[in-house]
């Protein structure tokens, strides 16, 4: 009989998971694999497309031209902006997970998640008017005084990038710190305080411990996220600015098909791998585990 | 159960340091959108805030004129339902899946968080080469491809939450009643989530609608509402730019704060059923 049940609700699981199975794999999985496949194809001046021709000039290419430096640049950007974003997001977390109520829990989380499904496009925009020459922060240092003339590297510069960038993420970088808060038993800090901790100790040697799963998941969230953002460089960015999804799109304009993939390939298989390590070392799965009877 | 009265009071600076880091974050996430929107009321040719008074919508007004915008949005509402309807019972079908299984979970939860983290560049890139491949030009069908893919990890995720806040004992209850597993899922776990799958359904259609760098490759002769506006936004500043920054802007944290608003009312009610968004247990 248990055999019999385990099979039937192995089959049901098998035809619920089906159509997503289709999507994932036919318009997320074989594109990419596809893409990997023809990275070491050769691009073919006739037909505009690539032909059959094993090679590696696409890889050469790759390390060619300043693009590795872009590639660099771009991990450096995103490694700035997941730390950023990693030391906003602990204490606004711990403000939610720890030193709330549950309403003003709830209100700060919908608070954080709101602007995630808000245009990204528009908010990056918002930061030139705030950020601009004629822009909020300086007319206020001019009519203070504390500048006589607007400071120029507010906006189109790194700066104005990972500001940008940090709003636009710290949604990914404080949810996973708040699902680990919900996993803390209140008896943990309560034998901390009955040893004669105070807040601090507490929160050094008790709390950011138990946390440390979400902060890293949500270091590698934003890290990860930010590597493939052209927004905000874009829109934000000097005129130089360039970022790895910048640069696939300049190389698909002169239609050189196997360098786009060579550059895609590397990337995505540097995120899985990425994904991967950081869902092994942090049991990501137990995020969505039962809350019992 | 929270942990905040066990914390108490004596934090030695602690909690006002983290309040005000906790506001500082908020206000980087909504001051520059709350500007730009006032901005937008200024009903003068040179930007920035002016007297109340004088707020306008002026250039709200001059958007009715924009007729590339309208159809820009047309197209992006019809990818953005089209992606919302089909994400929403994939989405919940494969979370009910996630549910029943057993060693499979974590390889399914690797492909839904791989997927929702590749750059939507490449996304959309290697789509659009497929695609081609198979013949299907672009148009707002093979955008909606890729905004099902870039939409149903989120609507898996909302599944999960509301289905995980399903007490077990509820739904045996109706099985001990004779309810068969289909009849038990209809008549009481369906209800209970009802709130998610809303959720799941807005969440889906707002990030399809705010979607660009997978449109940029997928995208037929008519573009959708975020290219335009890209567009616009770097060949010079007219003013109407900030009227619909202005307008995207609100028409989305309306949509959001609704159902943020609806799912706290929920979550007050009926036990059972958690927040839309986040569970407060895990």
């Amino acid at each position: 009989m248990p055999d019999k049940v385990a099979g039937r609700r192995r089959r049901a699981a098998f035809f619920l998971a089906l159509p997503s199975l289709v999507v994932f794999i036919s318009i997320g999985f074989v594109p990419l694999a596809l893409v990997a496949i023809w990275s070491f194809w050769s691009f073919d001046p006739e037909t505009y497309w690539i032909k059959p021709v094993w090679s590696l000039a696409s890889y050469t290419a790759l390390l060619k031209n300043g693009r590795a430096a872009v590639l660099l640049q771009t991990a450096g950007l995103a490694a700035l902006t997941a730390t950023v974003s990693t030391l906003l997001a602990v204490p606004a977390a711990t403000v939610i997970g720890l030193l709330s109520g549950p309403r003003r829990a709830t209100l700060l989380v919908a608070l954080f998640t709101i602007p995630f499904f808000t245009s990204g496009l528009v908010r990056a925009f918002a930061w030139r008017l705030v950020l601009g020459r004629e822009g909020v922060i300086n007319n206020v240092l001019i009519s203070l005084g504390v500048v006589h003339t607007p400071v120029e590297w507010l906006l189109f510069s790194d700066f104005a990038v990972v500001l940008g960038m940090v709003a636009a993420h710290l949604p990914l970088a404080i949810v996973p710190i708040v699902l680990a808060f919900a996993r803390i038993e209140g008896s943990v800090i309560r034998a901390s305080q009955d040893l004669g901790a105070g807040f601090w100790t507490m929160f050094s040697s008790i709390v950011l411990p138990l946390i440390m799963p979400g902060v890293v998941a949500g270091f590698l969230f934003v890290f990860v996220v930010a590597i493939g953002t052209s927004m905000e460089i874009q829109l934000l960015g000097g005129a130089g600015a360039s970022s790895i999804a910048i640069m696939i799109n300049d190389v698909m304009r002169v239609v050189n098909f196997p360098l786009a993939f060579a550059i895609a390939t590397v990337v995505a298989i540097l995120l899985i791998v990425v994904i991967i390590v950081a869902d092994r070392a942090l049991e990501l799965s137990r995020l969505f585990e039962d809350r019992g009877a | 159960m929270t942990l905040h009265p066990i914390v108490g009071d004596r934090t030695n600076g602690g909690r006002p340091l983290f309040s005000i880091i906790t506001a500082l974050c908020l206000m980087i996430m909504y001051a520059p959108a709350l500007y730009l929107l006032l901005a937008s009321l200024n009903p003068d040719e040179q930007l920035g805030l002016v007297a109340p008074t004088r707020y306008s919508l002026n250039w709200y007004v001059a958007l009715l004129d924009d007729h590339r915008l309208f159809r820009a949005l047309e197209e992006s509402t019809v990818v953005a339902l089209a992606t919302a309807a089909v994400a929403t019972p994939i989405g919940l079908a494969a979370a009910l899946a996630y549910r029943a299984m057993t060693r499979m979970r974590s390889i399914f939860l690797l492909v839904i968080l791989s997927t929702m983290l590749v750059p939507g560049t490449i996304e959309g890139l290697g789509l659009s080469v497929i695609l081609r491949l198979v013949g299907l030009s672009p148009s707002w069908v093979t955008v909606a491809l890729g905004h099902l893919l870039w939409t149903l990890p989120f609507a898996i995720v909302v599944s999960l939450i509301g289905l995980s806040a399903v007490r077990p004992s509820t739904v045996a209850a109706a099985r001990d009643l004779g309810a068969g597993p289909t009849r038990a899922f209809v008549d009481v776990t369906l209800p209970l989530i009802r709130g998610n799958l809303v959720s799941s359904f807005v969440f889906a259609f707002l990030l399809s609608l705010n979607e660009y760098a997978r449109a940029y490759y997928l995208v037929g002769r008519q573009n959708t509402l975020p290219l335009y506006m890209f567009g616009a936004m770097n060949s010079g500043a007219s003013p109407t730019i900030y009227a619909f920054s202005g307008a995207v802007l609100l028409v989305s944290f309306a949509a959001v704060a609704l159902i943020f608003v609806i799912a706290a009312r929920r979550q007050s009610g009926p036990p059972g059923v958690s927040l839309g968004a986040y569970p407060t247990h895990v």
